[in-house]
């Protein structure tokens, strides 16, 4: 069974984050590169990515013509995806688990950050939505 | 560059959609197979990917010992992603033009565009 689990934060997480100092950076991306590759050490692994800045994002509707139509004004209480992981495992007991495990990351001043994870199954075929 | 696209919607807006005629559903995930396609044939594709509805959302966080502490209680307001595309463009704009495309099938719904991490831009 493939879940996916995610990260995310508002804007003003993100821009805690920035403010982390270089060490607690450092040592917060060398428990996710750790993270990824225990995972692909216990045949977990699908795939991960990690998503650039919310400054960055931008809302895109279908205007009449078809043409694009971009916003990038969002409510403060939106959240972001900062990243994700996808991982095939034989329980939801077990993605929940992983996903402990990686809220746990360090966070400021080396503090685990506890960071909330969402953890959903992803679709193996349009049928499995039921309809 | 890549950029990944996002389809969100709240519980209320996907029950909405479970409720609409069969006919009309099977219509619009013909068209996303055709968007798919569409980026591959142009080699844009890199991955798409779609999630189960939000009843069997979950949000964990690690206790001190590590035990998993899960949770399924969302605020209404709170948007669930319903899946992804992931595509390879030469910029924003061509970005931006797939998810035009993808909110055109989708009844406008918006799509947010994001540009993925680099380890670069990571450590600004």
């Amino acid at each position: 069974m493939k879940y996916i689990l995610m990260m995310t934060g508002k804007k003003s997480d993100f821009d805690k984050y920035a403010e982390w100092s270089k060490e607690d950076l450092q040592a917060n991306v060398a428990f996710m590169r750790a993270f990824s590759k225990e995972l692909k050490d216990s045949g977990v692994f699908v795939s991960t990515e990690g998503l650039g800045w919310p400054s960055q994002a931008r809302l895109v509707r279908a205007g009449k013509d078809g043409e694009p139509v971009t916003d990038g004004v969002f409510p403060e209480s939106k959240e972001f995806l900062a990243g994700y992981w996808i991982i095939d495992v034989e329980s939801p007991e077990q993605a929940y688990k992983i996903a402990a495990r990686v809220s746990q990351a360090p966070g400021a001043r080396a503090q685990p950050a506890n960071m909330p994870i969402e953890v959903r199954p992803v679709l193996s075929g349009h049928a499995d939505l039921g309809l | 560059m890549k950029y990944i696209l996002l389809m969100s919607a709240t519980a209320a807006g996907v029950e909405g959609y479970r409720t609409r005629p069969k006919q009309d559903i099977e219509a619009h995930m013909a068209i996303l197979h055709r968007i798919s396609k569409d980026l591959s044939e142009s080699g844009e594709f890199v991955a798409t990917q779609g999630l189960v509805g939000p009843k069997e959302a979950k949000v964990v966080r690690g206790e001190k010992n590590g035990v998993p502490v899960t949770d399924g209680i969302f605020p209404e307001a709170k948007e669930f992603l319903l899946g992804y595309w992931i595509v390879d463009v030469p910029n924003p704009e061509r970005a931006y033009a797939i998810a035009g495309r993808i909110s055109a099938a989708s009844s406008n719904i918006p799509i947010e565009v994001r540009q993925f991490a680099t380890y670069e831009s990571a450590s600004r």
